[in-house]
């Protein structure tokens, strides 16, 4: 320990660590206040970016100093999150024992708050679109400004070509262009929904909608109005498969590991995914070509407090079902905890709904694009099955597979479910 | 006995408007309460509006495929009295309209209905011909809309033309005449004392004023945009009722633009029935030049009307409630106009207020109450010749009747408008000083045009980043965009460029040296804010308003090679200055990270 470190009070600056690939996230909550003692691992604040909430944890223990971000702040990784000094035995006790007076003040913005809730949005007008605060910086000549309220552009969305990037005429025609050939929500030509005031019936509350609520709420409304849907249902017999699970789930109860049905399902969704490629693929840009993936990603929906989140368990073919089960525990835990950073959240081929555990006979889930399927699993349930001489009690799982129809025709679809099906009665085809 | 009642659409639920598809009465119709009068439609489902009470239908107030809501009149009935009304039987010819529905009590106040004929019909109407006023009118003209501007005075052009902008620089120009003339004494080139003749001054004045005011008279005239004299209120949504000596022209309107202005804020304890007390259009008439001249108020308009009083030979005296003169600029910039005038006028009084004018036989006794009572500040009273009151201007929006078309004015008298200046009420819109700070003519006439576009169908809107504030003081205090305090009150980082007009051949060859050009660039290095001071600073600062909203970075404008020698070089040089290219003063190098 050098001198300098001792007249500082060792005090260590957290930055905030690798998050993945985002540039700013926005600090939503701050859980620590200077003068806590925190322990390794305790969360020390909670950032959202556009695809999730998580918790950034302490990487050592120690007395927060001063907390260096709002809330509000963007930060991203290297950001000073807070002063630490850190707890390492009897150094540490005499530096804490003198300075007490310093950190009894808590700094008045670091009292953890709740984000309020954004008022209720004013009456739509015809400039409701455009965000008037960034379209008044906007980089762009009052004739581009006219222009573009012509057209009713939001400046403030157009990136400028121009020198040092500088909004010129040629940028707003194309940003039109590109809109429209997105089609998208605004190209629908659908009367507004009205505005009603619900308290003139009864007593109503507003709440917020969490920033997750939001995005999964734009991603669903882009994928619902522009993938083309076919929901084809179907039914497996997992009479065996369930007998086999069970006995596994007890062998492997002592280590922790939950065999859960969902990692037989994942399993059986990669084997179909490698007998049918165009299931594994996205449609790129143009529109032109789609694009074959040869890796086997399986995203699982998982419904937690703060809304709707997607984790991606990888190369779903090349682990055991014991490592999938113990992967899905982990991934659980993280997510329900708002631990999952976003690149958990990403390179998906498939994703996997699953309502088993809750109930429902079938449901149409929404393909949660640039995939092109969703398998949507509802409750299983015994059911008589006509063997041939006799009705048999059979387990039967209901499944719901939505698609892509732009990239897959109507018999691949139920190509696959029966495949499907047909692996997940007999789990020995998981081996071939 | 019968009574006149308006009927009004009743409570018809979460609905703005509803369209009237079936009119079920006629006029003459006997009716019984609860039968239906007509249906409406809206997109849930249509309905029938049933009579409140019994009668006979008199006339009938909408018409088939209009929208509706609640409030809007249906039929004037004539009751059948069951009830016992309190009304008496002489008002029952009139148009009464005892509120039968409920209406509920609503931020913005509820149009009034208009029965009666209209004299005059026009697709907009403007009320009020200042520079805002006409030159909307004259663009609604221009995109083919039949224009009716009302205008309460003789002359039009409004405050600017008439009492405002143009006289006074008719009058600072001959300050900045007389001024230079005795400045070049020292020189070696010497003048006589000169002789003002008031009414040949005043004159000239006059003429530059007619002038105008007659070439906008032939400019309306061509374009067909008719005038009313006289003073114009709202009497309904599409009508209004202007009134001269005696008579009354009713204008109804599809369009309406506010272009109403503002007039001066007269304190109550001033005795303004006093001559020797003047605002600023007395000031401008020059009955005489007053040996002791008090100007209350150290903002522009004071401060301009000082120059040209002192100028023609009065001592004067500026009295400041703030902590500084022309509030709202820069401090820095203000500095080379006060320390100017404080050599030559007699007293300037900051953070002191007038608390009292007495007419006395020898003058006006004002009474003052300041921070330095008796020493360096202001005394506690004193005896001065005229007092010139220019403490700042109030908006007309509660003159104007406007609560009886529905457009909302809030308390001090500003009517609220959105980006394209609309009011309210859809088809009203709001310009000039009665919509806001700054309360200047060419900010209105940007309004005006933005107005008059959206009426005719076009997309316009105030987009304008930048309005520029320019006091005709001498020196001249031109300022744009940001100020460097707002920069520093919002926390925005920004670059600052000065260039001192002492370093200006152009500058020294006036006999000047006082001036300075600071331009202020945002962390994009974009021209953000702009501030001048110097004789003919108001014409540097159009530069910097263009720069601007070009989006005009340091680069930009010290690349731009400017005629030598000039004032128009220093807005050149204080880039230069920013980026540390200038070799036209030597500025020690910028300390890496200090803004």
């Amino acid at each position: 320990m050098t001198k300098e470190a001792d007249v500082k009070g060792n005090v260590k600056e957290i930055l905030i660590p690798d998050i993945g690939d985002f540039d700013a996230v926005e600090v939503i909550e701050i859980l620590v206040q200077a003068g806590d003692t925190i322990a390794v691992e305790d969360s020390l604040i909670s950032v959202e970016s556009d695809k999730a909430t998580m918790e950034i944890p302490a990487p050592e223990a120690g007395v927060v100093k001063e907390v260096k971000v709002a809330l509000g702040d963007n930060v991203s990784e290297g950001s000073v999150l807070l002063l630490l000094a850190p707890v390492t035995g009897a150094a540490a006790e005499v530096t804490d024992a003198e300075p007490t007076a310093l950190v009894a003040e808590p700094a008045p913005d670091t009292v953890p708050a709740k984000p309020t809730p954004t008022p209720a949005p004013v009456k739509t007008s015809p400039t409701a679109k455009i965000d008037e605060v960034s379209f008044s910086t906007a980089y762009a000549s009052p004739a581009v400004r006219k222009f573009a309220r012509e057209l009713g552009v939001d400046l403030g969305r157009v990136d400028g070509n121009g020198r040092k990037g500088r909004i010129t005429r040629e940028d707003v025609q194309a940003f039109v262009k590109c809109t429209l050939a997105q089609g998208g929500g605004g190209g629908l030509d659908v009367a507004p929904m009205p505005e009603i005031d619900f308290s003139q019936w009864g007593e109503v509350e507003t709440q917020a909608l969490t920033k997750i609520n939001k995005l999964t709420g734009q991603f669903l409304h882009r994928n619902w109005v522009t993938v083309p849907h076919v929901t084809q249902f179907d039914e497996a017999d997992i009479t065996d498969l369930e007998a086999f699970r069970k006995s596994m789930a007890a062998e492997y109860k002592d280590k922790g590991i939950k065999i859960t049905p969902l990692v037989f399902l994942m399993k059986a969704v990669v084997s179909a995914l490698k007998q049918y490629p165009r299931f594994n693929s996205s449609l790129d840009a143009s529109g032109e070509n789609f694009i074959l993936k040869q890796y086997f990603n399986v995203g699982i929906a998982i419904d937690t407090p703060g809304g709707l989140v997607v984790p991606v368990v990888r190369d779903v073919d090349r682990k055991s079902l014991v490592d999938l089960a113990q992967e899905l525990g982990e991934i659980s835990i993280k997510a329900r905890d708002r631990k999952l950073k976003p690149a958990d959240m990403q390179g998906g081929c498939i994703t996997i709904s699953s309502l088993g555990g809750i109930g429902g006979t079938q449901f149409t889930p929404i393909v949660n694009a640039p995939e092109v399927a969703i398998l949507g699993v509802s409750r299983h349930k015994m059911q008589p099955v006509w063997n041939g001489t006799e009705f048999e009690p059979r387990l039967v799982l209901p499944l719901s597979l939505s698609y892509d129809h732009r990239v897959i025709d109507g018999a691949d679809g139920a190509r696959f479910t029966s495949f499907l099906s047909r692996v997940l009665s007999d789990t020995r085809r998981l081996l071939l | 006995m019968s009574t006149l009642i308006e009927i009004k659409i009743p409570d018809i639920g979460d609905f703005d408007s509803v369209e009237v598809i079936e009119i079920l009465v006629n006029v003459g119709d006997t009716i019984a309460e609860e039968d239906s009068l007509i249906s409406v439609e809206s997109d849930k489902a249509t309905m029938e509006i049933p009579a409140p009470r019994a009668g006979v239908v008199k006339e009938i107030l909408l018409s088939l495929g209009e929208q509706v809501s609640q409030g809007s009149p249906i039929l004037m009935l004539e009751a059948s009295d069951i009830a016992a009304d309190s009304a008496p039987a002489s008002q029952g010819s009139a148009p009464s309209a005892p509120e039968l529905s409920a209406a509920e009590p609503a931020p913005a106040p509820q149009a009034d209905r208009y029965n009666g004929n209209v004299d005059v019909s026009a697709e907009v109407v403007v009320l009020g011909s200042g520079p805002g006023g006409y030159t909307a009118a004259f663009r609604a003209a221009d995109l083919g809309k039949k224009v009716v501007l009302i205008e309460r005075y003789d002359s039009i052009g409004g405050v600017c033309l008439n009492v405002g902008c143009i006289p006074s620089k008719a009058l600072l120009h001959t300050a900045q005449v007389i001024n230079e003339a005795a400045e070049f004494g020292d020189i070696g080139v010497s003048f006589n004392t000169p002789e003002v003749d008031l009414d040949k001054l005043r004159g000239h004045k006059d003429a530059v004023v007619g002038k105008l005011t007659g070439g906008l008279r032939q400019l309306a005239k061509q374009r067909k945009v008719q005038i009313v004299n006289g003073y114009g209120r709202f009497t309904s949504a599409n009508t209004i009722e202007v009134a001269a000596d005696g008579n009354k022209t009713v204008v109804g309107f599809d369009n309406a633009i506010i272009a109403a202005g503002s007039r001066v804020t007269k304190l109550p304890f001033i005795p303004w029935d006093d001559p020797r007390v003047m605002d600023s259009t007395d000031a401008l008439e020059i009955q005489e030049i007053p040996k002791r001249l008090l100007v209350v108020g150290g903002g522009i308009i004071g401060l301009e009307m000082a120059t040209v009083y002192d100028a023609l030979g009065s001592k004067v005296t500026v009295v400041e409630l703030s902590p500084g003169l022309i509030p709202g600029a820069d401090r820095d910039v203000v500095r080379p106009l006060e320390r100017r005038i404080k050599k030559r006028y007699e007293n300037i009084y900051l953070n002191t207020k007038v608390t009292a004018i007495e007419p006395t036989e020898a003058g006006m006794l004002c009474s003052f109450e300041g921070p330095l009572n008796g020493k360096k500040g202001a005394p506690e009273n004193d005896t001065f010749d005229r007092v010139l009151v220019a403490i700042g201007r109030s908006p007309n929006g509660l003159l104007i009747d406007a609560d009886k078309a529905g457009v909302a004015v809030d308390e001090r008298g500003f009517i609220a408008v959105d980006k394209q200046q609309r009011t309210n009420v859809a088809h009203i819109f709001a310009i000039g000083d009665v919509v806001g700070q700054p309360m200047l003519a060419h900010k209105a006439t940007h309004e005006g045009k933005v107005a008059a576009q959206v009426i005719a169908g076009q997309k316009s809107y105030f987009d304008a980043r930048t309005i520029p504030s320019v006091a005709y003081t001498d020196p001249e205090v031109a300022w744009m965009g940001k100020t460097e305090d707002e920069c520093k009150s919002e926390g925005i980082a920004y670059t600052k460029g000065v260039f001192p007009w002492a370093a200006s051949g152009r500058s020294l060859s006036l006999g000047r040296d006082e001036g300075m050009t600071k331009l202020l660039f945002g962390a994009d290095h974009r021209l953000i804010g702009a501030a001048m001071t110097g004789p003919n600073a108001g014409e540097l600062v159009a530069e910097a308003v263009l720069a601007l909203e070009m989006g005009a970075d340091i680069e930009d404008i010290a690349l731009s090679i400017h005629p030598h020698p000039t004032l128009s070089e220093t807005f050149n040089f204080a880039a230069e200055v920013a980026e540390g290219t200038c070799t036209d003063i030597y500025v020690p190098k910028r300390v890496k990270g200090k803004k």
